[in-house]
């Protein structure tokens, strides 16, 4: 019964060291059954290194990992064969077809024969890969190749799939097929781990995200509480104005305000408002962005504006 | 679980189905490659050296003919075992996805060690079919030849694997040729007998495993077995069971990072 009610993934002070290095440090989190979890960050954030304990690549340097409430280190053959992974590279084999990638990839689950075949082509017609079967993988673009490793990672019906930047180097075309097929996942009841430096595609997607920098978890929440709580409803970029000047005549409206070169960020309720009062004080805003907030304000205003490498 | 029992395993012989899928779609340029040049040095040494050379009532190109089967093992194993097994792991992602579904990599180093029996027979089988027409096979006891490519590509492949894994670029294979698998060509008794060579030769040949599987492919071929190849015979399974546990560390640190 304990499997059952246990979270799909579980972790306390994870750590993960590669020599001197620190990858993952002493991160808590649980991913529920069902739900979409993300991964935010930069490149060296750790979200790799977290993904690759899920999926039982690698084992942790310390704290606890659980999976469907096994310890990841202790049962990689069994949460491995509940879970699909489609990898950052695809992984794809160069040297076979894409049906043959497939099938290959069933046979380490014990799927052989008419079974994998029949299995095959449901998944490559589902990923719209029809009349690609026999396509070497070379052949196929970007997105396709995305989605034959999407199609392999299904092979074994698996209750949780952890994706590696599903969408890093898609056109914009293929990065709509691919949210639409993660959507749909969610639908069946897939529990999806998902990691991304797209904010857009995290405010979309994901039910709940982490923002991670430097191994660290910064913050956790839903989309909306995460704007809520790190940014504002709304901003309003000005460009070239005095700050100071109208500190006084934006009391009261402006939740927070930044600077970064020549643009001004103010962060607020409401814009209409802001840029009312702006022209009661006589501040000439005639350069501005009104927008509302996303992610990406939370997510540079937690690790900051300025280009870290 | 150890590495000869995982030969066993249903996942060791997808893996090995994994590489047959692949190889038959360059099989003929592979035949090819791996048959041509050791053909080249058999007539070459056989009969263009061997026209002036007598080795008491044989000829050299009967000496070497069966010596051409434990190269031939040794080739196919040793090429497909670095050059083929270093970019299935570095490049082409194929071990990087057979851990994400439920194979351990010692599943894997068993596939390869199927694999590379099989390439080490059928390219020494070609090269005994070759040697027949040539009307130097002189017995059924030649057949045994086959199940003992098997074994010597089993064996070939562990330390080319090894050095595979452990390698941190391509071009690093080539110590491993130059340095252990090419002198052990010239001086595993292919092409000529050990008995004139310095002793200190001679006992370095006795350390390799193609001295005493070229050994017993000659006996075998020339039909002339004895009880005493059965020690060649236990050299070469002790030699398989203390190397088959030594690339699986290897690819587990490179799989895990």
């Amino acid at each position: 019964m304990s499997t059952n009610v246990a979270p799909a993934v579980e972790a306390r002070d994870l750590t993960k060291r590669y020599g001197d290095f620190e990858a993952v440090r002493a991160i808590d989190f649980t991913i529920a059954r069902q739900e979409c979890f993300g991964f935010l960050g930069v490149n060296g954030a750790g979200k790799t290194s977290t993904m690759k304990m899920i999926y039982c690549r690698t084992t942790k340097t310390s704290g606890r990992l659980d999976v469907f409430g096994m310890d990841a280190a202790a049962h990689p053959r069994e949460i491995k064969s509940r879970i699909g992974v489609v990898t950052q590279d695809n992984a794809l084999d160069p040297e076979l077809t894409a049906a043959e990638n497939v099938m290959v990839y069933a046979s380490f689950f014990g799927i052989t024969g008419n079974a994998a075949r029949a299995k095959c082509s449901a998944l490559l017609r589902t990923m719209n890969l029809e009349g690609k079967e026999r396509s070497r993988i070379s052949e196929l673009s970007g997105g396709m190749k995305r989605r034959v490793a999407i199609a392999r990672a299904l092979v074994n019906d698996p209750e949780m799939l952890v994706l590696d930047e599903p969408t890093t180097g898609l056109d914009p075309q293929a990065r709509l097929a691919v949210w639409q097929q993660l959507l749909d996942f969610r639908a069946r009841g897939i529990t999806l781990v998902m990691t991304s430096h797209y904010m857009e595609e995290a405010a979309r997607l994901c039910d709940r995200l982490v923002i991670m920098d430097e191994g660290r978890i910064l913050a956790e929440g839903t989309p909306r509480t995460l704007i809520e709580r790190f940014a504002a409803p709304e901003v309003l970029e000005l460009i070239g104005v005095d700050l100071d000047a109208m500190r006084a005549p934006l009391d009261g409206l402006v939740r927070r305000q930044e600077r970064h070169g020549e643009i001004t960020y103010l962060y607020t309720d409401d814009n209409s408002a802001l840029l009312a009062r702006l022209a009661q004080a006589g501040i000439s805003a005639a350069q501005h962005v009104a927008r509302p907030a996303t992610l990406e304000d939370v997510f540079l205003n937690l690790t900051g504006r300025e280009l870290t490498e | 679980m150890n590495p000869l029992a995982a030969l066993f395993h249903r996942n060791s012989w997808n893996v090995f189905r994994r590489d047959f899928m692949a190889w038959q779609k360059y099989a003929f340029s592979s035949v090819a490659i791996n048959i041509f040049e050791p053909m080249a040095w058999f007539l070459a040494i056989g009969f263009g050296l061997g026209a002036y050379l007598t080795l008491g009532k044989s000829s050299l190109v009967q000496f070497i003919a069966p010596g051409m089967l434990g190269l031939a093992a040794l080739n196919a194993a040793t090429f497909d075992a670095c050059w083929g097994a270093y970019e299935r792991l570095n490049f082409n992602g194929v071990y990087e996805s057979m851990v994400t579904a439920p194979v351990d990599p010692l599943e894997i180093a068993a596939g390869e060690y199927l694999w590379q029996a099989f390439r080490a027979t059928l390219y020494g089988a070609i090269f005994l079919v070759v040697i027949a027409a040539f009307g130097l096979v002189h017995s059924w006891w030649s057949l045994l030849s086959l199940p003992l490519l098997a074994l010597c590509g089993v064996l070939f492949a562990m330390p080319g694997l090894a050095v595979a894994f452990l390698v941190k670029t391509q071009e690093h294979l080539f110590y491993y040729f130059s340095f252990v698998t090419t002198p052990m060509a010239m001086i595993g008794g292919v092409f000529f007998p050990l008995d004139k060579l310095p002793r200190w030769l001679q006992d370095i040949a006795w350390w390799t495993p193609l001295y005493h599987s070229v050994q017993i492919f000659r006996a075998l071929v020339q039909g002339t077995p004895s009880i005493g190849l059965l020690w060649d015979l236990l050299w070469l399974v002790v030699a398989i069971a203390l190397l088959a546990y030594v690339p699986v560390p290897f690819l587990r640190n490179k799989l895990a990072r």
